[in-house]
């Protein structure tokens, strides 16, 4: 299927490709809960990320579990243990929900 | 459908874009370099293993709004799940699409994705050229089919993350939102 012209045409661009792949679809809504948690967050925080990163890992740690994703250090993927620090490492806000 | 004007927003809001195919995505599926060069790009984990070493601060705060399009004919309902999130670069961040099969029929879709502003075509230029990619999807649903049964509905994960050397790119500059689409089509090929 070509769909070069829908987006205004290829343009010697090139595709690309999640680094990790696809996420396997989660059919059996294993880890609704963790993603509701999440969404839930955002909503509360402005949509802020950085905010809601300690329910972004649980879901991520619930895909993992679950073999829905391929499990490896979350810590790798910018998820420091204890609390929600970002990757930067820069000063973080203390979040009262983040209990690991 | 929700279709944004794209073309009215790419100037005013100062914007990035890279397109894709599936056909040729599937062949980038299975290729861990990128476009087949020599020089390897450097993975998502190690960019956040660099700059957490480097303690690198990034102070920008980028909007990701999400777009959601299906092609004509195809029976799901597709719908980003969150409005926005607001993001820096340098925090892996997670959103959602929510999919759902109105049909009484199995469906199969494959989906494409862009990323804007457009800013763009001389960024992607420039990233491909410089071999950098400044909005990296770690992880999504995209360009593999996934099959909906009639009446199912799904949520489907983007795991994604601005490169901080965003922050340092001169071309970059009054770049603060970042639009990602995504369009499924009907796939021909397994239809049920």
């Amino acid at each position: 299927m070509s769909s070069g012209g829908a987006f205004g045409g290829n343009r010697g661009l090139r595709p690309v490709p999640p680094e990790k792949g696809v996420f396997p679809l989660d059919h059996m809504h294993l880890c609704d809960l963790d993603k509701k948690e999440y969404l839930n967050c955002l909503k509360t925080a402005g949509n802020k990320s950085e905010i809601c990163r300690g329910f972004s890992k649980k879901y991520l740690q619930c895909r993992m579990e679950k073999n829905l994703m391929a499990k490896q250090d979350l810590a790798e993927l910018g998820f420091k243990e204890g609390n929600a620090e970002s990757a930067v490492g820069k000063t973080t806000e203390r979040i009262g929900d983040q209990e690991q | 459908m929700m279709r944004m004007c794209l073309t009215g927003l790419a100037f005013g809001m100062g914007v990035l874009t890279i397109f894709a195919s599936p056909p040729l995505y599937r062949t980038f599926c299975q290729a861990t370099s990128y476009d087949g060069t020599v020089t390897r790009r450097e993975r998502v984990e190690e960019k956040i293993a660099r700059h957490d070493s480097n303690q690198t601060v990034t102070s920008r705060e980028i909007v990701v709004q999400f777009n959601a399009d299906i092609s004509d004919g195809m029976p799901w309902k597709f719908l980003p799940t969150q409005r926005e999130v607001r993001v820096k670069p340098g925090e892996s961040a997670l959103a959602f699409y929510t999919v759902e099969n109105q049909s009484s029929t199995p469906i199969t879709g494959v989906s494409t994705y862009n990323v804007t502003p457009m800013k763009v075509l001389t960024t992607e230029e420039y990233s491909i050229l410089y071999n950098r990619i400044y909005f990296n999807k770690i992880q999504c649903f995209c360009f593999e089919e996934q099959r909906l049964l009639p009446g199912e509905k799904i949520d489907m994960p983007v795991f994604f993350y601005i490169d901080p050397e965003i922050e340092d790119d001169p071309k970059m500059n009054g770049i603060n939102n970042i639009i990602l689409s995504y369009t499924f089509f009907k796939d021909k090929v397994s239809e049920e």
